[in-house]
């Protein structure tokens, strides 16, 4: 493990950086860039080679001869009902859930910015309390407190509202437990970003007038754009590719996709369509992590102009 | 709520937050009362109620207390044997692949941190595609590899698959805290003779060690959780206690499953409590801004 030769020349010194690079780059591709092409080939009805282990035991599958292969598993898949309804969920849920993190993580953060007080610290430390707790057991827990027995109906009851709604089992429960369990990265990447602003520039603002409304919207929210951007995406794929959450808080119908492939793969033994699933998936987390590159990308020239 | 009450005073006093009339800093005090309030209710709230359910006997709605306590089954949950083999499967499993982890990211990490190589951004940004493919996807394919490979169920098969979670985590983390290490600190160590090894060690890994340790207790907790990948690729021979909880909730009583999640965020909580500063102070968002 030594630290780059560094006095053997400008080559010498960007092939050690690369071959430090190289073990986490190798398993990376090795178990998740690799595994991805093979499972681009097999849903398109490519089902020898690597496949044929799962393609054996898979049920009610399209296989091609040769040739790039046939986008019929694809044509059933997504013209199928359930999985419409299922997108449709997937998507509302992904959207509501990233919007309240972003939300509550910058209340919190806004509030820890502008305050020192002790409510403000007991804020933070209460925010990241999540990050603490297994996902099984938070999605347990949660299904427990707002379920039909649980305490939020329980408490709802004694308070005279005995039709307070159950929401285990149900899709707004499920936004439930992903703000619970996506709060702390947002907090502290929110919080931390906001930290980084510098006090002299809020106190200009506010000194010529601008209210806290107009300071929050003027100044720290274009300082602080790339921590948010960093949030909503990261908070966005979480969402999209979540298992536990859904699997035990949702129902059983319709459900995110997440479970659903899960389902399709174990449940109904069709792994080609679970993957078909999984790529449009794969697709969407694509389209949401590309804005992030570019927000990461963007944020780094300004260090290295000003260096 | 004196807490929030001497909150909204000290908070007056900051230039950032104006002091207004009377009516408005005591409107300000309860708001900020009650946000706290629902934000303990929100998140603490279901740990509670799980928590009375382990020691729970009978409970039925709408009562807000067991009709009665008992410790039963915590002698059931320790009496059972393949639940204690799964809790020794998890604390083997979670160190190895932490330190496997580490092993093969941290030289990565300081390389990522501090040399300058062609394609370096962009094999930075490619160890997120561990987050963006769904993980059922991968394992589909993964399994026809490891079929291919003999490495279903076996021990190296689950290392590997839960080896997956921590990439970014012990990459990207400790490569922010590397590039912060002030370079003026080591030119200095260097200036007064240390060599290159012993600077590294001495000044480098010191200042580095606090974004190292987030991310180690970070990879620690995601292979202690994963349960996806280590049930298709570890089960029958390797059932850890993740995968127990997703049997437990299924096949037992409620009050079973809170013992045994009572277990599991043992060494959880224990481990984030140790860097719980560090968290805080930025290390985990440090990382994930990419520089």
């Amino acid at each position: 493990m030594s630290p780059g030769r560094g006095g053997e020349g400008a080559l010498g010194r960007r092939l050690v950086g690369l071959a430090m690079v190289l073990p986490p780059v190798a398993l990376v591709f090795f178990l998740v860039g690799f595994p991805i092409v093979v499972a681009i080939g097999y849903s398109l009805g490519h089902v020898g080679g690597l496949n044929s282990a799962v393609s054996a035991i898979a049920q009610h599958q399209v296989a091609v001869g040769g040739g790039i292969g046939t986008l019929e598993a694809y044509r059933e898949v997504l013209t199928s009902h359930q999985f419409l309804t299922d997108l449709v969920a997937t998507l509302w849920v992904t959207a509501l859930s990233t919007a309240l993190v972003v939300l509550l993580a910058w209340g919190i953060g806004l509030y820890l910015r502008l305050s020192e007080s002790r409510a403000a610290k007991a804020l933070s430390a209460l925010s990241v309390v999540p990050l603490f707790i297994p996902v099984v057991i938070a999605s347990y827990a949660l299904l427990a407190f707002w379920s039909g027995g649980g305490f939020v109906r329980s408490a709802a009851a004694h308070l005279g509202m005995a039709r307070f709604p159950i929401l285990g089992y149900t899709l707004p429960g499920v936004v439930i437990g992903q703000v619970w369990v996506n709060l702390p990265f947002g907090v502290l990447m929110i919080s931390s970003g906001l930290q980084r602003v510098p006090t002299a520039l809020i106190d200009a603002a506010r000194d010529v007038g601008a209210s806290l409304a107009r300071t929050t919207l003027s100044v720290l929210v274009p300082m602080n754009l790339v921590p948010t951007v960093i949030v909503v995406t990261f908070t966005a794929i979480a969402v999209l590719g979540s298992f536990t959450v859904p699997y035990l808080i949702g129902p059983t119908a319709p459900t995110l996709l997440g479970p659903q492939a899960t389902v399709t793969f174990q449940s109904f033994n069709e792994p080609q369509q679970a993957e078909v699933v999984a790529m449009v998936l794969f697709l969407l987390a694509v389209g949401v992590g590309s804005a992030y590159v570019r927000a990461t990308m963007r944020g780094e020239r300004v260090p290295e102009l000003a260096s | 709520m004196t807490t929030a009450g001497s909150a909204a005073a000290r908070a007056a006093r900051r230039p950032a937050l104006r002091a207004g009339p009377l009516a408005h800093r005591l409107a300000a005090r309860a708001l900020t009362g009650l946000v706290v309030l629902l934000l303990v209710f929100f998140v603490l709230g279901p740990l509670v109620w799980l928590t009375l359910w382990a020691f729970a006997g009978p409970w039925t709605y709408p009562s807000l207390t067991p009709q009665s306590w008992t410790l039963n089954w915590w002698r059931l949950v320790f009496s059972t044997p393949g639940l204690e083999r799964s809790i020794e499967l998890s604390l083997l499993f979670a160190p190895v692949v932490t330190a496997a982890s580490a092993l093969i990211c941290l030289p990565a990490a300081y390389a990522f941190g501090r040399l300058s190589f062609p394609g370096r951004r962009l094999l930075l940004v490619s160890l997120f595609a561990t987050n963006a493919f769904p993980k059922i996807g991968l394992y589909i394919t993964m399994a026809g590899l490891f079929f291919s490979l003999h490495l279903m169920s076996t021990f190296l098969g689950v290392v590997l698959v839960q080896l997956i979670g921590t990439v970014v985590f012990m990459t990207w983390i400790p490569a922010a805290a590397f590039a912060s290490v002030p370079r003026s600190l080591e030119e200095a160590a260097r200036d007064v003779g240390a060599g290159r090894l012993r600077t590294f060690w001495q000044v480098t890994v010191p200042l580095a060690l606090p974004g190292i340790l987030v991310a180690v207790i970070l990879s620690f907790l995601a292979s202690f959780d994963e349960a996806q990948g280590t049930f298709l690729v570890g089960t029958p021979t390797y059932v850890t206690m993740p995968i127990q909880m997703y049997s437990l909730v299924l096949n037992y009583p409620q009050q079973v499953a809170a013992v045994f999640s009572i277990l599991l965020s043992v060494p959880s909580v224990l481990l984030m409590l140790l860097v719980r500063r560090h968290v805080m102070g930025g290390h985990l968002a440090e990382g994930f801004q990419l520089r």
